[in-house]
């Protein structure tokens, strides 16, 4: 040891040389997930740490849950798509398919998420956006069309109507004449973290957590290779939170889930090998290969200690990774590809079982044939180009890599025990306590990129002044939604009327009584062609539709900047407003449509009020029409719409039609978020003031709003 | 748009003119000020109308509440305002007003007008400027107006000055549930209603209504003959929200048979004329630049003692 000693006491000379007297420790720096980052580790910190990371395969899963990894076969390359309506999503699953793309992972539309059918009048701006809408069987047979789904593995994100999309899913396989026992694949079904961060909920907390015990229990039975839930940390450091809010609450989730199932008498090893997980992986590389060591290593000895399963498999965290959406910018798009095919290094040198690499223009739009086939060859060419396969955990030993893997499982563990003594998860999010974690940490982390302290090359670092247009696919949503009613009426014309309403009305009373298993009930509505919004529908009949208590946050993105100048300055302009006008400005944050992602929205309010605004929040899911209503009453300055599933060209044009003909044509409307350049003019052209796209610096566009307000005024 | 255009788009219930009426008179804007008192001369109206005010603290599920209540009420026909005030302003900022996200129901319904207000720097304070929308409300053609306010600091006083009924909404809380409530506030409460009365709650939140029931028979009523009502309803089962609208239009029936509606609402005026007589005279004392100077002034000297506090005061206002 004494030899290490002096290496160590030499290397800190050496540093404090390069530093003209400067500390060695000065190097060290702060992670956001609270712990210290060396700038050098040794074998004295490892050993110190006591941590022995053991062999693949082997408790407690460290170095992976398989011995052989990827040496056997590599990850299954897994891309999340979905393309409006079921037959353009067919054609892309099959080319993809041919193009060496392992499994099929699904994204529905945000009508079907929240279980509208298509002819709802909510959903008019929604339908075909953001992933295929699926109204009923029929939907379903034709995306799986020429697709064996006995040998097909599928994975559909969906928990708000998990149930009606689960059947349809199992009777489309019955009549293709594949059985619920040869079908393989994973649900979410994670909906605790839709309470936290992603609000596609449908439900209150509790009955929705009934419906996640009863896949589980139908899936146990007679799904055997199908994975029941995937446990989703994804959406959360999507939302802002940071490396070990990510990995405590996806673990604490999953412990939740697995006391419902064993609480609803099921066996710990009817089930648990079934879970699976779901992590995101940013651009913090040592720190995102460490999660997924540490999640594994944690898992184990979670599940050891709270449930003793007889069976290792029950033991195991089976990951799927999808690289970062937050990290990638509209500016200067193609740097993504290099983004992503960073995070997809950290997924596979942490040991990830299958991968989702995004594709570059996704910060723009959906994904042209292009970048998705560059996103995909991304992944074929870590598999099939380099010699990263060839090792076993390769990462493993080194000195940073396990000292990290032990602090972050240190960190997590503290978060999970505070849970804990919560009571859990679901107590933990009725309080409000992990959104609000993570909501801190997300304006934290804006204020910290607006302040220029954390570095986006071509956003807030190295600019590029002239951006060349990138090609983007545009969706006809209103062609899209006409198709799908059709079949609908199609379908509902063609059914035995009695037969479908006995079995929604079955789902209604085993809802309200507590009794039998709701999938199986559902599986039968669906063979009687009953829809997905009908089937939701019998389920809110007993329910009702949950609506989220909104909690906002005050301070925190002030604290991070109190003595900037510029920041003071603005903070100046908007009092100097307040003093002219009589009141401070007044904006109106809203969401409209079913997207459900508030991040930028909560952001934005949580900014906004810090520098001076009075900040309205609308609830999620509003149509123009609310929106309006809400911005009328409350005589709001302005609208601020914030939009990240392209539904605003059908739903700012109605906003801008309600408000003028309210005689409230005076309110300046501005729209932040996820919008093509492409579709700049016309909004424009439609009334729009300012557009903040990804990226924006939040003081300017807050000095920007004051301007249009001022204008619109003179 | 001008003064009259104002006051007829109020006086014929449009939504726009009531919300630019509503800012008007939260405005610190001196000019502001003067349009809005011209305003609500003009359209001062003798409408019937039920004032209640409903208070707890936060978490207790106020906005619920409403929501349930204002709902029902709508589906009986009437026309419902709702103005919720939050005394918790911040030092310096903005605020952010979230109220709506829990009555999204309400919120939408044409028949419902609903304004979160934000309070930093509002001149005249709460209480002003919520009597003052709420007459705008009543103009507008509102029939019920729900003035919400957070249960904590002075707020509750002021809204309870204003109201016809004083609701507070309370939790099941267990045997030490009467920590919660302020001696002083139990006096001006109508209506005491324990909300979150559903599933395994339900036995506390009548264990709970014993004992408030206890604790108000030492009390001297607010009004002779009439005791305070106790009730338990689950806002979010929609339970019971029927039984507190019974309760409170019970209430406003006994307070108008007994005269004391119409002698209630007289005598809060005249408080009301009392207080703002008061303001004005503080603003006047304390807004003139000359005056700040000469206060400051007799303060330095009391400060080095060259001065008896008593004998400042009396230079102060002979000035």
């Amino acid at each position: 040891m004494s030899d290490n000693n002096s290496g160590k006491e030499n290397w800190k000379k050496g540093v404090e040389k390069l530093l003209k007297g400067g500390k060695a420790e000065s190097l060290n720096r702060q992670s956001p997930e609270g712990f210290e980052i060396q700038a050098l580790y040794d074998s004295e910190d490892v050993s110190k740490r006591n941590t022995d990371p053991g062999y693949p395969g082997e408790f407690p899963f460290t170095r992976g849950p398989y011995s052989s990894m990827y040496t056997q076969r590599p990850w299954t390359i897994r891309q999340y798509a979905g393309f409006s309506t079921a037959e353009e999503s067919n054609k892309f699953y099959r080319q993809a398919l041919e193009k060496g793309q392992k499994g099929l992972s699904v994204a529905f539309d945000l009508a079907t998420h929240r279980g509208y059918d298509s002819d709802h009048p909510r959903v008019v701006g929604d339908v075909g956006k953001a992933g295929v809408a699926i109204d009923s069987v029929e939907d379903m047979k034709i995306l799986f069309d020429g697709i064996p789904l006995d040998k097909m593995s599928v994975s559909m994100t969906m928990n708000g109507a998990v149930i009606p999309i689960m059947a349809a899913y199992i009777v489309a396989a019955e009549e293709q004449g594949v059985s619920p026992e040869q079908l393989s694949g994973t649900i979410q079904n994670d909906i605790l973290k839709e309470f936290m961060v992603r609000n596609t909920y449908i439900y209150p907390p509790q009955e929705s957590m009934r419906l996640v015990s009863d896949i589980i229990e139908y899936t146990s039975e007679k799904m055997p290779r199908f994975n029941s839930i995937s446990i989703s940390g994804y959406h959360m450091q999507e939302a802002g939170a940071d490396s070990a809010l990510e990995l405590a609450f996806t673990l604490a989730d999953g412990l939740e889930y697995v006391k419902t199932a064993v609480e609803s008498g099921l066996d710990v090893d009817a089930f648990a090998p079934r879970l699976s997980f779901f992590f995101a992986i940013g651009m913090n590389f040592l720190m995102e290969v460490s999660k997924l060591r540490a999640a594994r290593t944690l898992w184990a000895e979670l599940m050891k200690e709270h449930f003793q399963p007889k069976n290792q498999k029950s033991l195991m965290l089976r990951t799927h990774c999808q690289t970062s959406g937050w990290s990638l910018t509209a500016q200067d798009p193609l740097n993504n590809v290099v983004r992503t095919t960073i995070e997809a290094m950290a997924a596979v040198l942490g040991g990830t079982q299958s991968l989702h690499t995004n594709s570059y223009d996704e910060a723009i739009s959906l994904p042209t044939e292009t970048s998705s086939r560059i996103a995909r060859n991304t992944q074929t060419i870590i598999q099939e180009e380099t010699d990263i396969t060839h090792t076993v955990d390769p990462l493993g030993g080194s000195y940073a890599i396990e000292s990290m893997t032990h602090d972050l499982k240190e960190k997590a563990k503290t978060i999970i025990n505070e849970v804990m003594e919560m009571g859990g998860m679901a107590k933990a999010i009725e309080e409000g306590y992990p959104k609000r974690k993570i909501e801190e940490a997300a304006a934290i982390k804006q204020a910290g990129i607006d302040k220029g302290d954390i570095t986006i090359v071509g956003v807030n670092k190295y600019v590029n002044e002239k951006e060349d247009p990138v090609d983007i696919l545009d969706i006809d949503n209103t062609g899209v939604r006409d198709g799908q009613v059709n079949l609908i009426d199609e379908i509902k014309a063609k059914r035995d009327k009695v037969a479908t309403k006995e079995a929604l009305l079955a789902i209604t009373e085993a809802a309200k009584s507590g009794e039998g298993n709701i999938l199986d009930l559902a599986v039968e509505a669906t063979r009687k062609r009953a829809t997905v919004g009908e089937i939701s529908t019998a389920l809110e009949q007993a329910w009702g539709r949950h609506t989220a208590t909104n909690q906002t946050i005050k301070g925190v993105y002030e604290s991070v900047y109190k003595s900037d100048k510029g920041y003071q300055e603005i903070k100046s302009k908007i009092d100097a407003f307040s003093e002219e006008e009589g009141r401070r400005p007044r904006i109106l944050v809203v969401k409209m449509g079913q997207d459900g992602h508030d991040r930028g929205a909560k952001v934005v309010a949580t900014a906004f009020a810090d520098m001076g605004f009075d900040v309205d929040v609308g609830p999620l899911f509003s149509t123009p029409e609310e929106a309006a209503k809400q911005a009328i009453e409350n005589d709001v300055h302005v609208i601020g719409v914030s939009t990240l599933a392209a539904g605003h060209k059908t739903l700012i044009p109605d906003l801008v039609k309600i408000l003028k003909k309210e005689e409230a044509g005076d309110i300046i409307i501005v729209a932040g978020g996820v919008i093509p350049v492409q579709d700049y003019d016309f909004l424009y052209e439609a009334g729009v003031s300012a557009i903040f796209g990804p990226g924006t610096n939040i003081p300017k566009a807050a000095s920007k709003v004051i301007d249009e307000i001022r204008a619109q005024k003179a | 748009m001008t003064i009259d255009e104002l006051a007829k788009g109020v006086q014929e219930g449009k939504r726009r003119h009531l919300a630019k009426a509503i800012t008007l008179v939260e405005s610190n804007r001196e000019a502001d000020q003067q349009t809005a008192q011209e305003l609500i001369s003009k359209v001062r109206s003798a409408k019937e109308t039920i004032r209640v005010g409903i208070s707890g603290v936060p978490g207790v599920g106020k906005s619920t509440f409403i929501e349930a209540l204002g709902n029902l009420l709508i589906e009986e026909g009437l026309k419902v305002a709702v103005l919720a005030v939050d005394p918790s302003s911040p030092a310096t900022g903005g605020s952010i007003l979230g109220d709506k996200t829990r009555m999204e129901t309400l919120s939408s319904k044409d028949e419902a007008f609903i304004r979160p207000s934000p309070t930093s720097g509002t001149l005249g304070g709460v209480a002003k400027r919520t009597r003052e929308s709420m007459m705008l409300c009543e103009a507008a053609g509102y029939d019920v107006i729900l003035v919400e306010t957070v249960g904590v600091g002075q707020s509750e006083f002021e809204v309870a000055s204003m109201v016809d009924c004083f609701l507070v909404l309370m939790l099941p809380g267990a045997g030490d549930s009467l920590q919660g409530i302020k001696r002083g506030i139990m006096e001006i409460i109508d209506i005491l209603v324990i909300n979150k009365a559903d599933g395994d709650q339900e036995k506390m939140a009548k264990n709970a209504v014993t004992e408030y029931q206890n604790a108000f028979h030492l009390l001297t009523p607010k009004y002779d003959g009439i005791g305070v009502e106790f009730l338990t309803v689950s806002s979010i089962k929609k339970k019971r929200i029927d039984a507190a609208w019974e309760k409170i239009q019970g209430l406003i029936s006994v307070l108008k048979e007994k005269g004391i509606f119409e002698a209630q609402r007289k005598e809060q005026e005249l408080n009301w004329f009392k207080r703002l007589v008061e303001d004005e005279v503080l603003r006047r004392l304390w807004g003139s630049r000359e005056n700040k100077k000469h206060a400051e002034e007799l303060v330095e000297k009391i400060k080095k003692g060259e001065i008896a506090p008593a004998l400042a005061a009396k230079k102060m206002l002979e000035k």
